[in-house]
C-alpha cells in the first residue's frame, strides 16, 4: 500500500464537521485520513495546540498531514501554523470551503507539496458569480 | 480518438454526487477524457471541472476519449449517463 497525506481540519466551531458530512454526501467513501477539530469560542489556544499535534501525529502515515483551516489569521489556522514548531510535518492552506476539500479528496494519490496546491487551487477555483 | 454526443437525462443533471461518481468511474482509465457543454471543454476526471459545467437536465454535452483505453472508458461514461447515475429518476 502507498503511503498517502492525512488531512486535518482545524476550522471555527461546527464549520468542519459540517463540510465532511458534505464531503462524505457526494463522495461515499472518503480515500484519506481524515480527522477534524472545531475550536470553540473562549477554548484556551495551547490546549488546541496539544490536541492538534497529537491528532496531527496519529494522521501522518508518513507522508506529512495537510492542514485546512476555515480562515487565514484566525486561531485555528495561527494555531495550525505553530505545528510546525512541533515537529510535525505538514502544510496549512487556509480559506477552506467545499469545492477545497472535494478537490483534495479526488487526488489522494498526491505528495503533500501537490495536495497543497492542489487544494488551493480547487479552493479558489471553486468561486463564481452567476452562471459560469 | 472517440467522440460522442449525449443528452443529461437524469433529473438533478451533473450535480455533485453525480460528478462524484462519473470521476470515480473514470479514475482507473488511462484516456484524456473529456466533456464539453456550451463551449467549455474540462476534463472528465476532475470533480471540480465537471461541476463547473452545471450541465442540468436536458443538457447536450460532448464526450471525448483518447488513449489506449478510450474504448472502455467511453462505454463507461455512456453507462453512467444512461443509467441515470443510478439515481432513479
Amino acid at each position: 500500500m502507498t503511503m498517502s497525506v492525512g488531512v486535518l481540519l482545524l476550522t471555527h466551531e461546527a464549520m468542519g464537521g459540517a463540510l465532511i458530512t458534505a464531503a462524505r454526501h457526494v463522495l461515499g467513501k472518503l480515500p484519506l485520513p481524515l480527522d477534524v477539530i472545531e475550536v470553540e469560542p473562549g477554548s484556551d489556544p495551547d490546549t488546541t495546540l496539544r490536541d492538534a499535534t497529537q491528532r496531527a501525529r496519529s494522521l501522518d502515515g508518513g507522508d506529512g498531514v495537510l492542514v485546512l483551516t476555515d480562515l487565514y489569521g484566525a486561531t485555528p489556522c495561527n494555531v495550525a501554523q505553530r505545528l510546525p514548531g512541533l515537529g510535525v510535518h505538514m502544510h496549512c492552506v487556509s480559506g477552506l470551503n467545499l469545492p477545497m476539500l472535494l478537490r483534495v479528496l479526488n487526488y489522494p494519490e498526491q505528495k503533500l507539496d501537490q495536495l497543497a496546491q492542489t487544494a488551493a487551487s480547487g479552493g479558489r477555483g471553486g468561486i463564481f458569480v452567476d452562471h459560469a | 480518438m472517440l467522440e460522442r454526443d449525449i443528452t443529461v437525462s437524469n433529473r438533478l443533471g451533473l450535480h455533485a454526487r453525480a460528478s462524484a461518481k462519473l470521476v470515480q468511474a473514470l479514475q482507473g482509465f488511462q484516456a484524456n477524457i473529456f466533456i464539453t457543454y456550451r463551449g467549455k471543454e474540462v476534463n472528465a476526471k476532475s470533480i471540480m471541472g465537471v461541476m463547473m459545467l452545471a450541465a442540468g437536465l436536458g443538457a447536450q454535452l460532448r464526450l471525448r476519449a483518447d488513449g489506449p483505453d478510450e474504448e472502455a472508458a467511453m462505454a463507461a461514461m455512456v453507462d453512467l449517463f444512461e443509467r441515470k447515475f443510478d439515481e432513479g429518476q
